[in-house]
């Protein structure tokens, strides 16, 4: 079936892929999807009785273009997002349980109830589900999507245990349109709310993987998406990485940037607080979403906040400490010698042994420790998945995980993995892997399925079957990564597994 | 009897070298192929990879074309009928296998 957009215009047409839309939103949205979607007192069928994140709706057009020949511009289909995730988006705090999946977090775990557990997130996870908002009627009809489109749902195990179709219908379509009901006060209220200006200067700070702990300042400039976005990353090191490129916002709060930084492309996906002050999110390799971390911002100027210190924690002796935040003039250290600059304040510190320094300006605190030795070690994440990949120029590329060391002091108990155990911050570690258990050795694991880099960063090994393996078998692997340092040893569980050849935004 | 097959001539060496006991059929490990099988994607139904289909490639059609997975790989009978042009043989011509979702489909 080819579905071809009535009232096709010339404008249309001028619009090409990755350009601005053509036409106004509203105008666009009814061009494209009346052709099929047929007008109802609310809207259009079926969009009318949805909400949905950016994602949800861009995973929904493609889909559209997937299996019913929906043609579109990359630029129509943008903007038809911008329009549906601002018009029919989600509120803040409905997206904020679910962020994870948004933020494509590679060490998150779910847990959830049955039977929604084995019913919905036994194939994706369960914040798919979570991240939208629909009539009682649109969820029933969202079941029988599901089987229409997914038709052996009822064969597969978790399936054919059960009457699937029906726990569905009676059960998960009636518990979904009660926990996830299209109409909220939330989304009313964020609708009703005045939405914060996002341009400006903002200070932040992360982690760039395979580089280091960073901080930063992202000037953003523009009154409506696409935002430019310019400015900087500093490391530890001292080294300077030049940020630029754009932003979306959607709904209000969800920003959305492509940046190069210092040449490598990166994504962020973060939240824009309800008072337009604070951002919170996840920053990652844009071609790479395994390698990224934590972000943390803060409007230049407002007040005096602190987000944290690059490094985390300094060996003793002389040290150069960032402390991140704004407002930070005055800072008040309990050693060392402190200075404002754009990114907060710099720290000189000269320390001996192990301790911690604690730092306060204009009402706020922090601190940052101090070593010579830890207790005890922790690898982050204690447990997470790689993927072989590449070796052709169609097939996924390999996914590899990244692992820190983190020092532990015992605390006042003076013993290790209990409450009062002091986090001390990042630590520097010698990495190795080791095979998880005996099938893993009798497999030669170790040797198969990738190596692990000074860095932290899991390589894994290429895709496709291998002749030198038992029976052919992928360079899949269960290992044990092993971090050393200052004496201590710590582990986590790495399974490197085969591609995933469906990745949207929202697995 | 000559075996056939990678798995008989295992089967032969653990029956020579007195192991019949650790020669267990598929289905008694995990819940493996097919409609009375299932293996999850990325781990196998005890967290690990010892009980998954390896290579992947070598039953990889018989599993993702009724949409086994459906988050994970593209079903041939519904929703990709042309992800597997070009790879007839999937052990062989895997590198043809590409990843779906469009590049350009970004927030």
């Amino acid at each position: 079936m080819q579905l071809r957009p009535h009232g096709l215009t010339a404008a249309l047409l001028i619009s090409a892929a990755g350009a601005m839309p053509a036409m106004a939103s509203e105008e666009l949205l009814q061009n494209i999807c009346s052709a099929c979607h047929t007008a109802e007192k609310n809207g259009l069928s079926r969009i009318s009785g949805q909400r949905k994140s950016p994602e949800g709706w861009m995973m929904t057009i493609v889909r559209m273009q997937q299996s019913h020949g929906l043609e579109i511009s990359a630029g129509d289909r943008r903007a038809i997002v911008q329009h549906l995730a601002d018009t029919q988006g989600l509120a803040p705090a409905e997206a904020a349980p679910f962020r994870y999946a948004l933020e494509k977090d590679p060490n998150a775990q779910e847990s959830f109830d049955e039977p929604f557990a084995s019913m919905c997130a036994r194939c994706h996870t369960g914040a798919r589900g979570l991240l939208q908002n629909r009539t009682a009627e649109e969820w029933e009809l969202h079941m029988d999507f599901h089987v229409g489109h997914f038709p052996t749902i009822e064969y597969q195990a978790l399936g054919r245990d059960r009457e699937w179709y029906k726990i569905a219908r009676t059960e998960i379509a009636g518990y979904l349109a009660e926990q996830n009901p299209l109409e909220t006060a939330a989304w009313t209220d964020w609708q009703a709310a005045d939405k914060q200006p996002v341009a400006g200067d903002w200070v932040v700070m992360t982690d760039l993987p395979g580089i280091g702990e960073a901080y930063g300042k992202l000037t953003v400039t523009g009154d409506a998406s696409p935002y430019q976005v310019s400015g900087t990353f500093m490391t530890a090191d001292g080294n300077a990485h030049p940020v630029s490129g754009q932003m979306n916002l959607y709904t209000g709060y969800e920003w959305r940037a492509n940046l190069d930084i210092g040449g490598t492309p990166y994504r962020q996906v973060l939240a824009l607080s309800e008072d337009g002050n604070s951002l919170q999110g996840r920053q990652f390799d844009r071609s790479n979403d395994a390698l990224g971390a934590p972000l943390s911002g803060v409007r230049d100027g407002t007040g005096s906040v602190i987000l944290g210190t690059v490094p985390s924690a300094v060996p003793a002796g002389e040290a150069q400490v960032q402390v991140v935040g704004t407002g930070l003039d005055g800072l008040d250290a309990s050693a060392g010698e402190a200075a404002a600059n754009t990114y907060g304040a710099a720290l000189s510190l000269a320390s001996e042994g192990n301790g911690v320094v604690t730092f306060s300006a204009g009402g706020v605190e922090g601190q940052i420790a101090h070593y010579t030795s830890v207790d005890s070690l922790r690898v982050e994440p204690e447990f997470t998945i790689a993927r072989v990949g590449g070796g052709s120029e169609d097939g996924p590329a390999a996914v590899p995980a990244y692992f820190n060391a983190v020092g532990m002091w015992n605390g006042p108990d003076g013993k290790a993995g209990t409450e009062d155990d002091v986090r001390i911050g990042r630590v520097e570690a010698q990495w190795t892997v080791a095979n998880a258990h005996e099938h893993a050795a009798h497999m030669k694991d170790t040797e198969f399925a990738g190596e692990m880099q000074a860095s932290g960063i899991f390589a894994p090994a290429v895709a496709g079957p291998n002749p030198d393996r038992p029976f052919s078998a992928n360079n899949a692997g269960e290992l044990t990564v092993q971090a050393e340092a200052m004496g201590q040893q710590a582990e986590a569980m790495l399974i490197v597994t085969v591609q995933r050849f469906i990745d949207p935004p929202i697995r | 009897m000559k075996p056939l097959n990678q798995k008989a001539e295992r089967v032969q060496q653990a029956a020579a070298e007195g192991q019949m006991e650790e020669v267990r059929a598929m289905q008694t490990v995990t819940a493996g192929c097919a409609t009375t099988f299932d293996p999850g994607w990325e781990v196998d139904p005890f967290g690990g990879l010892a009980a998954l289909c390896q290579p992947m490639e070598a039953d990889l059609y018989g599993c993702s074309d009724p949409c086994w997975w459906p988050a994970q790989v593209p079903d041939i009978m519904v929703n990709h009928p042309n992800w597997d042009e070009g790879a007839p043989n999937a052990a062989k011509d895997w590198r043809a296998l590409g990843a779906t979702y469009p590049t350009d489909a970004e927030t």
